[in-house]
């Protein structure tokens, strides 16, 4: 049915992130960096990133030369973190061209490398962060204690200072009333899961975000698995709730489904909100098949039109109003040549 | 009770949300609130969480707190952070800081963690002095038990293999001492000289 390449379990896993927090052993801690140090931090890893295999593939963005929307746009791609934008002037980040390896400087902690891919690949976005930690650590020591660990600042991430994340997209499970159910087992597993957007109030769009809790005690190997295993079975469920939703009226969920489509090809104005809504719908009838869309292209338009994101392209500051209309025009051009392809 | 959320501070808040129709409970702290209530829109909470966070503070006569204020006073002289700084923001200032708050870390770390032990990587992968120091500690626990246990042949074994360890982590560590003067060559003969 689909004439692209998908990634592992793409249909319920947008992408699988690990990212590792590290701390130069003779270097303050966040509370106590002062202008010079964090830009000893900056120099350090730069210096040491820049000279790694595929140092060159770097670019080094520093947040108190972007302007809003480009860092906010950042975030919504998962480039770096919303946290990192609470230091803006000290903090810097470094992205691959692939956008699949960053490097967050002086964030809470001196450095914390990325590892992002989509669908289900932890043990691989694990070895690129890893891979990255190796040729650092060869060059300038880590703080380090050999009961502790790696010592971070906060001491929830000591040890492997390892947080290993997957964002699900589980509409059928949502519609079931099972997100409950499913999020107290998880908890029993050491691992969290939240709503990705909306936090709080609702999880828009039906993406939930899952990682580990504890960083000390246990491998990262250990972690890596679990978490994989817990997404593993989450997939199942979430696949076996389509097909079930499928074979009670499959023409009543196309309805549903498809409905959405047609308000994203037609509106004229979008709000953020009403947007997730929709994606929600059209990534699982595309999921099922009954639209010929690509998942990865539709889970990029969805970054694409996320608030900071729509300013960058429009190159100026906007209006709520003006970017509900650039939003759906967007949309209604993107999708347009997403199911052409 | 801890923050269910970041596991150090204090809990004091009970947020119960809905999500999609799944209702969701956590206890958590001021500052983890404060997080939470910046993604509720349209409600304000800053002014509520500040005057709920005043009444609070003020009558802080919960056990565990008054076991923490028992540290307070603890400074850690590399980076002049106190025991009490620490908990109000949740960060340490320098490595250091974890040898000078060991005991309330330690005991900090168990009820995060649900363990005090590092069982992942350590720099340099597995020949390295830190990866083989951490192979004696656990060979010397087990060689204490196999005592204890009156396994005499096992505890002869163990024995044997701490042993060698140990004259490879001295040999390590020897080696490793030459190190810092690498590091500083590009410094020149002075740079050098500070660190023998």
């Amino acid at each position: 049915m689909y004439e692209y390449v998908l990634a592992p379990e793409q249909d319920v896993v947008i992408s699988s992130r690990v990212r590792l927090s590290r701390n130069y052993e003779d270097l303050p801690f966040s509370p106590k960096l002062t202008p010079e140090y964090s830009e000893e931090v900056i120099e350090r890893t730069v210096d040491a990133v820049f000279k790694t295999e595929n140092g060159s593939a770097f670019t080094l963005l520093r947040m108190s030369e972007l302007e809003e929307d480009a860092r906010s746009r950042l975030v919504e791609h998962h480039l770096i973190s919303y946290d990192l934008l609470k230091f803006v002037n000290r903090s810097a980040a470094m992205v691959s061209s692939a956008g699949t390896v960053t490097v967050m400087l002086n964030e809470e902690d001196h450095v914390r490398f990325q590892g992002l891919l989509p669908g289900l690949q932890l043990e691989r976005s694990a070895e690129m962060a890893l891979k990255l930690d190796e040729a650092l650590e060869a060059r300038y020591p880590f703080a380090f204690d050999h009961q502790w660990g790696f010592l971070t600042a906060c001491p929830a991430n000591t040890g492997t200072g390892m947080r290993a994340s997957v964002i699900l997209h589980l509409p059928a499970l949502s519609a079931n009333g099972q997100m409950g159910a499913v999020m107290q087992t998880i908890a029993k597993l050491g691992l969290t899961i939240r709503g990705l957007y909306g936090e709080g109030s609702e999880a828009q769009g039906h993406l939930y975000q899952m990682s580990n809790q504890a960083t000390l005690g246990r491998s990262e190997e250990d972690v890596i698995r679990a978490l994989s295993a817990a997404t593993g079975q989450i997939v199942e469920h979430e696949r076996g709730m389509r097909e079930s939703a499928e074979k009670k009226d499959m023409l009543q969920l196309q309805d549903r489904l498809m409905r959405s489509w047609g308000e994203l090809m037609y509106a004229r104005l979008m709000t953020a909100k009403e947007f997730m809504t929709r994606y929600s719908d059209i990534r699982y009838a595309a999921s099922m098949g009954y639209l010929h869309a690509p998942l990865p292209g539709l889970d990029k338009l969805m970054m694409d039109v996320q608030p900071g994101s729509l300013g960058v392209r429009a190159g100026k500051l906007i209006s709520p109003r003006e970017s509900e209309i650039l939003r759906a025009k967007i949309l209604r051009e993107e999708l347009q040549s997403l199911v052409a392809e | 009770m801890m923050c269910e959320d970041c596991g150090i501070r204090p809990a004091k808040f009970h947020l119960m949300t809905i999500i999609n129709g799944d209702r969701v409970e956590r206890n958590l702290c001021p500052t983890c609130m404060a997080k939470h209530q910046k993604q509720i829109p349209g409600i304000d909470f800053s002014n509520l969480a500040g005057i709920l966070n005043s009444i609070l503070e003020n009558r802080s006569t919960r056990e565990s707190e008054r076991e923490d204020t028992e540290y307070d006073a603890l400074v850690c002289e590399q980076c002049g952070m106190t025991y009490a700084e620490f908990q109000k923001c949740g960060m340490l200032g320098c490595a250091n800081c974890y040898q000078a708050f060991k005991t309330p870390l330690n005991a900090l770390l168990q009820r995060v963690h649900g363990n005090t032990q590092h069982a992942g990587r350590v720099p340099g992968g597995v020949h390295s002095g830190t990866s083989i120091r951490m192979n004696i500690d656990r060979l010397k626990e087990k060689l204490q038990k196999a005592v204890a246990d009156e396994e005499y042949e096992q505890a002869a074994k163990l024995r044997d293999t701490i042993r060698a360890l140990t004259i490879q982590l001295e040999r390590k560590e020897s080696d490793i001492k030459v190190k810092p003067h690498e590091r500083l060559e590009t410094n020149g003969e002075e740079g050098a000289k500070e660190n023998v």
